[in-house]
């Protein structure tokens, strides 16, 4: 099974300093929560869309549709629940609470596809040679991009397990949302034993290559901040100042909107 | 004798909350440009020791610690293990958690950079690294998508490249198929030539261990022998009953009441005309014949495919048009090289993958029409790594978990659980702790809880890898007494000597088709198609093909010699 996201390919966004693939996300991600009605929010995703079509990361977005599909569909009537207005619409649900719900699923939902364009675009090499530019200590950086790699490793351990459960006769598939939880539960103590015996594995591996040997490390990778790195940052603050002040103008607002 | 480069005194070494010392007393010096190969069974401390070489032990696992271990001067108590990283590099037996980078390049890299090594220095390391593994083409992959021999040629050439002076390598071949462990063989090989590097391998297979300078025999932490390679080797007797199997060649000469024993097939073939033996025609047409009464005696046809192919997430095809046929009774081993396909296909057996196109029919019905939970009761399926499936507190609950899930009365499955035990030899052991048993223990109660369901078509994958040699056998012992028993076999295996000596019948896979298919004996006498698949008989099998006539042991070649003065 192939777990790993990163696409190994040549565009724009690709060649970009890792610096500036930080920066992008981190732009996404505060500018998309200022706003409050659903066309501004869907502005923001277009933004990120296109960025994932130069970058031609979005097949990665359809291997995760259904757990993209699951988050937008609690999301969407969660936030409907949890919010209230002015306009009745039917039942119980407003307008106002319908639009917030509408844009709070989109500024998920656009978040992770910002997330996820990211871990497609950047090596983790990169993104640990970034965070140190940023002026992370080297061990912090590794341990975050770590964390993140681990995450197809142990997905891949859970399906193995599954699977060898299912042959003993474990049927994951039928019952109710309950009773399939409780059907998990046998799964996760291999899961955490093999986890944990691969980390220390992992740990063993690291240490016996010197890991943290020296103060000092160099870099077999070559990161260099280059004139496209500049017009991107330039892009970014434009539309980082532009958001900012639209968002003081209130104009965004969902009026007569009451969130719990 | 030059000055030891490793020198070992008095060091004795307890994990906590263990009883038993891992190490005892032990004391060893090393030259320079030495090959030393560790041996033992199971729980020796073989990689125990490997681990105290570069302060692993005791910097990274906790224990007590006695005596003293010194690498060119330093002492490793004193040393963390990423300062000893510059003189001693460590390969690990599982190649997956050992690489970390997100491609071949930056993996070979990381070492050099953890040294604060200038950049063109690290590239020039990469290729010559990389040349010498072999895997210049592959520079860009991501070692995910590499195979399992691949994988751990990465593993080596990226400790290679912090140029250390001793290697050391602790079960590096475990898991691959032959023609794989022979190329990182080769390596070492290559490296053992250069004599500024030491080197250190824990194997558990005597035939790789052939060109070692030095042995040492390590059984409940104490040394049993170290010597000469050519010596120890010879020793059948003092190799069996320390968990090693011996040499087929020395053992088959030893059975004829040879006292000067040749090691490789070649010399055991000149050795052979030397002494004016030859085979007996009439007693191998016997074991021929032996081998077609046997395949008389099997039922019906079980698990029938045709033109099987899958494919995974529409991309890689795992399997690409299979025909087989398998009856019941028959024991039958699925061999090829890693990445054969090999798990996909025996994975179709009892429902837990589905063809993509063809068919395959289990116990008379498409296996799509009856699916997992309900093949799971006709097929049972051991699998690789038995902790991938224990998760009960006790030894009794574990077994009793598939025939609860399939509602038996609390009598009935007290009765199953009984007997699976008993099957496996784990009686008494109800109320124990699983994951306090030994690997053997632990798979043991894997088989024992798929037994349970009564399954009349038994899969086990790879259950003999991680195993002592004497494990290998009971465990063997085991499967074979069940097919007596009526069950009929089917396991996936990279150990060839545990097919020569076990299955009726072998299915050869390369590249997702079946290219070889018959018994045992008639499959193992193609050794060039056999290589084609990444595959090499055992020793004996090579020697008797040589001579024109299939024999799978040295005990079935022992007793068809005659001639001479025998």
């Amino acid at each position: 099974m192939e777990s790993e996201l990163y696409l190994d390919l040549d565009t724009l966004i690709h060649r970009f300093d890792p610096r500036t693939k930080i920066f992008v996300m981190l732009t996404m991600f505060v500018v998309i929560l200022y706003y409050e009605k659903p066309l501004w929010v869907f502005s923001v995703s277009i933004l990120i869309l296109v960025y994932g079509i130069v970058s031609r990361s979005l097949v990665n977005l359809k291997r995760l549709r259904h757990v993209l599909i699951v988050l937008g569909t609690s999301s969407l009537i969660m936030w409907a629940f949890f919010s209230s207005g002015d306009t009745k619409l039917f039942w119980f649900i407003e307008v106002e609470a319908l639009q917030y719900s509408i844009s709070r699923t989109l500024v998920m939902l656009s978040m992770v596809t910002a997330g996820i364009i990211f871990i497609s675009t950047t090596r983790n090499e990169e993104f640990i040679i970034g965070m140190i530019k940023l002026g992370l200590p080297y061990r912090v950086g590794f341990a975050i991009s770590t964390a993140l790699r681990l995450v197809p490793t142990i997905v891949g351990n859970v399906f193995t397990i599954a699977q060898a459960q299912r042959s003993r006769g474990l049927d994951l598939d039928s019952g109710n949302l309950i009773e399939r939880v409780r059907k998990y539960i046998p799964l996760l103590i291999p899961v955490f034993i093999s986890t944990i015996r691969n980390t220390n594995i992992f740990g063993m591996a690291l240490e016996a290559k010197g890991f943290g040997a020296r103060e000092d490390r160099t870099y077999y990778l070559e990161t260099n901040y280059k004139i496209n790195d500049r017009i991107m940052f330039a892009i970014l603050i434009v539309i980082f100042s532009v958001a900012t002040y639209l968002n003081s103008t209130g104009m965004d607002q969902i009026v007569g909107l009451i969130r719990f | 004798m030059s000055e030891p480069v490793i020198s070992i005194k008095n060091l004795s070494y307890r994990y906590r909350g263990q009883k038993e010392r891992a190490l005892e007393d032990i004391s060893l010096d090393i030259s320079q440009g030495d090959f030393l190969v560790v041996m033992g069974p199971s729980e020796a401390g073989k990689s125990t020791l490997a681990a105290t070489i570069n302060g692993l032990v005791p910097h990274f696992f906790r224990g007590k610690f006695e005596g003293q271990v010194d690498v060119y001067g330093k002492n490793t108590q004193d040393h963390t293990v990423a300062v000893m990283a510059e003189e001693v590099g460590m390969v690990f037996q599982d190649f997956e958690a050992q690489l970390f980078s997100t491609n071949v390049e930056l993996e070979v890299a990381f070492g050099p950079e953890n040294f604060a090594v200038a950049r063109d220095e690290i590239e020039r390391r990469i290729e010559k690294n990389l040349h010498l593994v072999g895997l210049e083409e592959y520079r860009n992959r991501p070692p995910s998508t590499l195979s399992g021999g691949q994988k751990q040629k990465l593993a080596i050439a990226s400790v290679l490249a912090m140029q250390p002076k001793i290697l050391v390598m602790d079960e590096p071949t475990t898991d691959l198929d032959p023609i794989s462990k022979l190329g990182v063989f080769n390596i070492a090989d290559q490296l053992r030539q250069r004599d500024d590097m030491t080197l250190i391998v824990v194997e558990h297979e005597t035939e790789e261990a052939l060109k070692a300078r030095h042995i040492l025999l390590l059984n409940k932490g104490k040394v049993i022998r170290y010597g000469p390679g050519h010596e120890v080797l010879r020793d059948v007797d003092l190799l069996e009953s320390n968990g090693v199997r011996p040499l087929d060649i020395v053992k088959y000469f030893h059975q004829m009441g040879e006292t000067d024993l040749p090691m490789a097939p070649e010399d055991g073939l000149s050795r052979f005309h030397a002494k004016g033996w030859r085979i007996s025609d009439a007693k191998h047409a016997k074991l021929v014949a032996n081998d077609k009464a046997r395949a008389q005696q099997y039922g019906d046809i079980i698990i029938r495919c045709q033109g099987l192919k899958h494919s995974y997430s529409g991309k890689v095809e795992a399997l690409r048009g299979v025909d087989l046929e398998i009856h019941r009774g028959e024991m039958i081993a699925i061999v090829g090289q890693n990445g054969s396909g090999k798990t996909t296909l025996v994975k179709h057996f009892n429902g837990l993958l589905m063809p993509t196109e063809g068919s395959i029919e289990v116990d008379g019905k498409p296996a799509n029409e009856q699916g997992v939970f309900v093949l799971g009761k006709k097929v049972g399926y051991v699998f690789q790594n038995p902790d991938h499936q224990i998760f009960s507190e006790t030894v009794f609950d574990e077994v009793a978990f598939s025939p609860r899930l399939r509602k038996m009365s609390d009598e009935e499955v007290k009765q199953r659980v009984e007997e699976a035990l008993e099957a496996v030899g784990l009686s008494g052991f109800e109320s124990k702790d699983p994951f306090s048993l030994t690997k053997s223990g632990r798979q043991r109660v894997a088989v024992a809880s798929v037994l349970a369901a009564k399954p009349e078509v038994l899969i086990l994958d790879e259950p003999t890898t991680g195993l002592d040699y004497a494990e290998q056998r009971s465990m063997m012992e085991l499967v074979r007494h069940l097919n007596e028993k009526g069950s009929t076999i089917i396991f996936v295996t990279h150990h060839m000597w545990v097919v020569s000596e076990y299955a009726h019948n072998v299915v050869v896979l390369n590249d997702g088709q079946v290219i070889l298919r018959g018994t045992t004996r008639e499959v193992f006498s193609h050794e060039e198609m056999l290589r084609v698949a990444f595959l090499r008989p055992p020793h004996i099998v090579s020697f008797s093909n040589m001579l024109g006539k299939t024999m799978l042991t040295a005990e079935e070649a022992a007793s068809c010699t005659e001639g001479g003065d025998v």
